[in-house]
């Protein structure tokens, strides 16, 4: 048995015993994240193995489930910033390139997992160390050497040469091969090969010179042939290229890519390398909004310059003035000028929903500006001309991991309203009970998320056991439940510091649009169930709390928990929808089914017993919008449990 | 005797060592981190010359001191990270001037006043403690307490000074 | 000699801590854990971030492990069994502590890493809060003792421990040093949900287990402070001082590692304020009832 990741080194008798140590000692990055292992009914922390918030604390990488398109790419990133030995786990997944294959595959399932990690035991315990161990390799990690102009940053080319507007020599700089940014060494150990980046680097500062080549990374405008100190501020000038070649390192980098978390290395690289060059390029706002323009400014600066800095008395008028170099940055709004740094969250941040990728934009801790987007954003649901209804409530159900029941429950009510079918009383009260179950489950596993994200971790681990318990449970399962349930729920009421936590955090207005328990811990709201007679009759009363903030919405979705057990017990059966048949009916029909996270309505259109078109809005479609103003002049922890507090499902959100 | 000299000596050249890198070093941390351990080093002296509670308050003041003031060069002067190459002499010839009258007073104050002779003993550090709070209390009281009112005067109307009076914040 | 005896004690005492932590976390308790986790790191490889400001990356760790170890040189376990009686120990104490903040602020600044910068600087925040509330008990406890050595500190409490005697003042101490140790849930600079790992995000390897060997020193020194300036430090019936030093110390660090289970993280700003509107003030109240009492009654 081989590691694809091994260290390299002989299996000597001192490394033997590290090995065994290893296998004994797994510590488990999970992608897309433990939520949606949590979700398939996986207990990964149960499992004897420690589940860390970062891939370089890991040895062992977890997939669950296939691995979306959106991922692959930041998958890889976070299995190279793992440090060596290093192990593949596979639970359900297909194809995972760019990753290289799984060390261990095993089925989805509790026995999976147990042989799974048995087997990975083995695996490291066997080959941890390898004298022959190679190296990862994968597009999103290349760093390659492009051309641009000193002059003209937009002239970008494969191959040395001179710049057709300038004639000026094109110089080298380095960048991810498809517009992700440079992060090519970062996994590298330091002792053995040297990245290729800094192969780069090195090259690049070799063959400087010529007119123009040094530069101040503050004053751009100043051009300088030869090394020496910029007359306006002091600092040492930087060959030319090497000021352009960060600035856009960061610009593109930072842009778009999809390295989860691991982006602490990169991200950091954006940071301080942004920081770094000391180049306005650091400040990602402004680069974001003016681009080139930026230098603009700066000749704007430049122009009164000069001379006028010697007005202060007994400064010299080389001093460099903070006035002088802060003007025209962005200010944050207590008005103090700070540098800002672009900082990439996600799609693999322990605390916030796996796939979704934050980019928050820092003023010091405070968030100046942010960006939320989906990874694994959902597909179209009618895939090629036509699908059998089969095919189409199983094809929407696998879409949403987090909350298959529920969509699998909508695709089967749209489908019998578009074939006037009634699936009976029965079937409609079991049907809701598996609703609610769902419902339960999801508010537990978003307690046990926001615990892990809060450092509560009796409330992490309590709600992710009972997440577990409740998840796939019968009518029974759910009473025995019951009771530990609300106690949990009691606890979290009375947990001290929790108002200090989440109190007046991401509030939101009555008028800004919302879906789901956002929508109803605001004092006003709706909910699909207050219009479903079987709800109804089962004594369904809509829950409401007033506030709007991220406290209203735990405590929302506490009460919302209390309600579903009492829902279930009085409907008194479960039962998951079949597929309705449909023939070869034709017609149209629209349904809407309050999902954990709000109201998601499918409408679907049936030629002849096949779905030939559907069209569905989701509670997150409409609550990924209220990121940016949960977030918005927030402090860094505020607003990531603000964001969290909004439960967002990136598989819902349109891709 | 020749131990504590050699120590004495030791920390001594630490201190002007560190406080030379913070000129010479690039990055306003590092920078800043020097100067600490500069006087790090001269809270060492201290010890050595058998001034404990000194010592110890010297090696403790500065740790906050300096990290504190680290921070606030990094938010205000846009460090580049250590990686700008950022220069850390500004002003050259009055500096020039400054430092050589600072060096020219400190020779004076060695060698022209009549500095009494070596204290062979000191009094024990227990004692030294006790005669500090009786001094701090007794003769220098006032001096003290109205340093300390005065530096507490200034840090409160430092802040407020500070704070942009904003519409928004008042909120 | 009682140099040895400490520091096999301290090893011993950091390995029991780990037992408790990895109980209180993970909710496993296994004896032999740490000891394969710690072999497993040591196993792994210890990855340098591309940009680092190297000198600060590889000294963060190892400050922090001197500060923990400087810090603990001034508790004393049982009579005469102590690394160094200073005569300033408890300020020594204090002075030692300082550099967790310069340990961890090079440590954050140094992988070049936005996760681990913010975890730093947000521990420099947590200081300002802590700092004040650090100090203004121990002064409150060297009054009482009429000396700053821990030996003359832990004597004093003979008659009655401090913590009947100045209770207020046991409470914010273990809060402050909670913030200092930065445990939950005071745990900013690792909080695994907000930032990753945060100081902790970038460290492989062995600087990862040099990292968390110094954090468990400093939750012994921190457990060890506690006691010796609070519960009577060696004192007690029946057993021997240095189980009673080392139940004592054990049951307050484990109580610290724990008790940041049951709640959600205050951030620092919000530390802040409690510990400068309530905490500052009800120090001073401290000091001012515990002057009284030394000079009134005799105990």
């Amino acid at each position: 048995m081989t590691l694809a990741g091994a260290r390299e080194g002989a299996m000597s008798g001192i490394r033997r015993a590290v090995a065994a140590a290893m296998a004994r000692d797994l510590s488990a990055f999970v992608l897309p994240g433990p939520s949606v292992a949590r979700a398939m009914g996986l207990d990964l922390a149960g499992s004897h193995l420690r589940v860390v918030g970062t891939p370089r604390h890991a040895n062992v990488l977890i997939l669950v489930g296939p691995l979306p398109d959106g991922l692959r790419d930041a998958a890889a990133v976070t299995y190279a910033q793992m440090p060596r030995p290093r192990a593949i786990l596979t639970l359900g997944a297909g194809d995972i390139a760019p990753l290289p294959d799984a060390d261990v595959s095993a089925p989805p399932t509790r026995a999976g997992l147990r042989s799974g990690l048995a087997d990975l035991r083995r695996v490291i315990a066997a080959g941890a160390f390898r004298t022959d161990s190679g190296e990862f390799t994968a597009p999103a990690l290349e760093v390659r050497v492009e051309y641009t102009c000193p002059m003209h940053p937009e002239i970008i080319r494969d191959a040395p040469g001179d710049c057709p507007k300038c004639g000026m020599t094109l110089v080298p700089r380095e960048t991810a091969s498809d517009g992700h940014g440079g992060h090519g060494g970062h996994d590298m150990p330091q002792e053995d090969r040297p990245s290729p980046a800094e192969h780069a680097h090195a090259g690049q500062a070799e063959d400087a010179g010529g007119a123009g080549a040094y530069t101040c990374p503050m004053h751009p405008e100043v051009i300088s042939d030869a090394p020496g100190k910029c007359p306006k501020c002091g600092m040492f000038l930087v060959k030319a290229e090497e000021g352009e070649s960060h600035g856009h390192g960061h610009r593109h980098g930072h842009g778009g890519h999809g390295h989860g978390h691991g982006s602490e290395a990169h991200g950091a690289h954006g940071a301080h390398g942004a920081h770094g060059h000391g180049d306005h390029g650091g400040h990602g706002k402004q680069q974001d909004h003016s681009g080139h323009d930026g230098h603009d400014g700066h000749d704007g600066h430049a122009g009164h310059g000069g001379h006028s800095k010697a007005a202060i008395d007994g400064i010299e008028p080389h001093f460099m003035s903070m006035v002088e170099l802060t003007e025209g940055q962005p200010r944050s709004s207590d008005g103090l000028q700070m540098d800002w740094i672009e900082v990439p969250f996600g799609p693999f941040f322990p605390g916030l929903p796996a796939g979704l990728r934050l980019t928050l934009t820092l003023d010091g801790d405070t968030v100046a500006g942010s960006e939320a987007r989906s990874l694994v954003g959902r597909a179209e649901l009618v895939d090629g001309p036509q699908m059998t209804a089969g095919d189409f409530v199983g094809r929407l159900a696998a879409m949403m991991p987090l909350g298959p029941v529920a969509y699998r429950t909508l695709a089967c009510a749209a489908i019998e309203e578009a074939s006037r079918a009634d699936p009976g009383q029965d079937a409609r009260r079991g049907r809701a009970a598996a609703v609610e179950r769902e419902r339960i489950a999801s508010h537990l596993g978003w307690l046990a998320e926001f615990g892990l994200q809060s450092g509560f971790l009796w409330l992490a681990a309590r709600a992710r056991a009972l997440q577990l318990a409740v998840q796939g449970a019968d009518i029974d399962g759910i009473a025995a439940q019951a009771g530990a349930i609300r106690a949990l729920i009691r606890r979290v009421e009375t947990a001290p510091l929790m108002r200090m936590r989440l109190g007046r955090i991401a509030r939101i207005g009555k008028d800004a649009p919302a879906s789901g328990p956002v929508d109803r811990a605001r004092g006003v709201g709706s909910d699909a169930r207050a219009g479903d007679p079987t709800l109804i009759a089962l004594g369904f009363e809509m829950c409401v709390r007033e506030g709007g903030d991220a406290l209203a919405r735990l405590r929302l979705r506490c009460d919302e928990i209390a309600q579903s057990l009492d829902l279930i017990a009085a409907a008194g059966r479960i039962a998951v929808p079949e597929v309705p048949d449909v023939e070869t009916v034709s017609g149209e029909g629209a349904a809407t089914i309050e999902t954990p996270r709000g109201a998601a309505r499918l409408r679907v259109k049936l030629t002849d017993g096949k779905v030939v078109e559907a069209e569905l809005d989701t509670p997150s479609d409409v609550n990924i919008a209220l990121v940016e103003t949960v977030t918005a002049q927030r402090e860094l922890g505020d607003a990531l449990a603000a964001v969290a507090s909004l439960d967002l499902s990136p598989w819902e959100v349109r891709g | 005797m020749t131990v504590q000299m050699i120590f004495l000596a030791f920390f001594g050249g630490a201190a002007v060592w560190f406080g030379v890198v913070v000129f010479r070093t690039h990055s306003m941390v590092r920078s800043a981190l020097a100067l600490l351990f500069s006087q790090t080093a001269i809270g060492a002296m201290f010890l050595v010359m058998q001034a404990e509670f000194l010592g110890v308050l010297q090696i403790m003041m500065m740790a906050t001191e300096m990290s504190v003031m680290a921070i606030f060069m990094v938010m205000f002067m846009m460090d580049p990270g250590g990686m700008g190459k950022m220069d850390m002499t500004h002003q050259k010839r009055l500096s020039l001037w400054a430092g050589g009258i600072g060096l020219l007073a400190a020779l004076l104050l060695v060698w022209l006043p009549d500095w009494s002779p070596v204290a062979l003993s000191v009094p024990g550090a227990h004692e030294q403690a006790a005669d500090l709070g009786r001094e701090l209390l007794g003769r220098s009281m006032f001096i003290f307490q109205s340093a300390g009112l005065t530096i507490l005067t200034a840090m409160i109307a430092a802040t407020m000074v500070a704070i942009v009076p904003n519409a928004e914040q008042g909120k | 000699m009682s140099i040895l005896v400490v520091l096999l004690s301290l090893a011993a005492g950091a390995y029991a801590l780990a037992v408790i932590e990895r109980w209180a976390v993970h909710g496993h308790l296994s004896l032999t854990g740490p000891a394969w986790a710690a072999l497993a790191l040591l196993g792994r490889e210890s990855l340098l971030a591309r940009k680092s400001d190297r000198l600060f990356f590889e000294l963060g760790p190892v400050l922090l492990l001197v500060a923990g170890l400087m810090a603990v040189a001034v508790i004393p376990l049982a009579p005469g069994l102590i690394i160094t009686d200073l005569a300033t120990g408890a300020l020594f104490l204090n002075a030692a502590l300082a550099y967790v903040l310069v340990a961890l602020i090079m440590a954050g600044w140094g992988p070049n890493g936005a996760y681990a910068m913010i975890a730093g600087w947000r521990f420099l925040g947590q200081f300002i809060a802590y700092a004040m509330l650090i100090v203004m008990p121990i002064t409150a406890v060297a009054m009482r003792a009429e000396s700053l050595s821990t030996v003359e500190i832990v004597t004093s409490q003979e008659q009655l421990w401090n913590v009947l005697y100045q209770p207020m003042g046991f409470i914010l101490f273990v809060v402050a040093a909670m913030g200092l140790a930065w445990l939950p849930p005071l745990d900013l600079p690792d909080a695994t949900g907000e930032l990753a790992g945060g100081v902790e995000a970038e460290y492989t390897g062995v600087r990862l287990a040099v990292l968390r060997l110094a954090r468990m020193v400093i939750i012994l020194a921190l457990a060890g402070a506690t006691v010796t300036f609070y519960l009577g430090g060696w004192l007690g019936p029946w057993l021997p001082p240095w189980a009673w030093s080392a139940i004592k110390i054990l049951a307050v660090a484990a109580a610290m590692l724990s008790i940041g289970r049951y709640m959600p993280r205050i951030r620092e700003a919000r530390y802040l304020a409690l510990s400068w509107k309530l905490g500052i003030s009800l120090a001073l109240a401290n000091i001012f009832v515990v002057g009284v009492i030394a000079l009134v009654v005799p105990i």
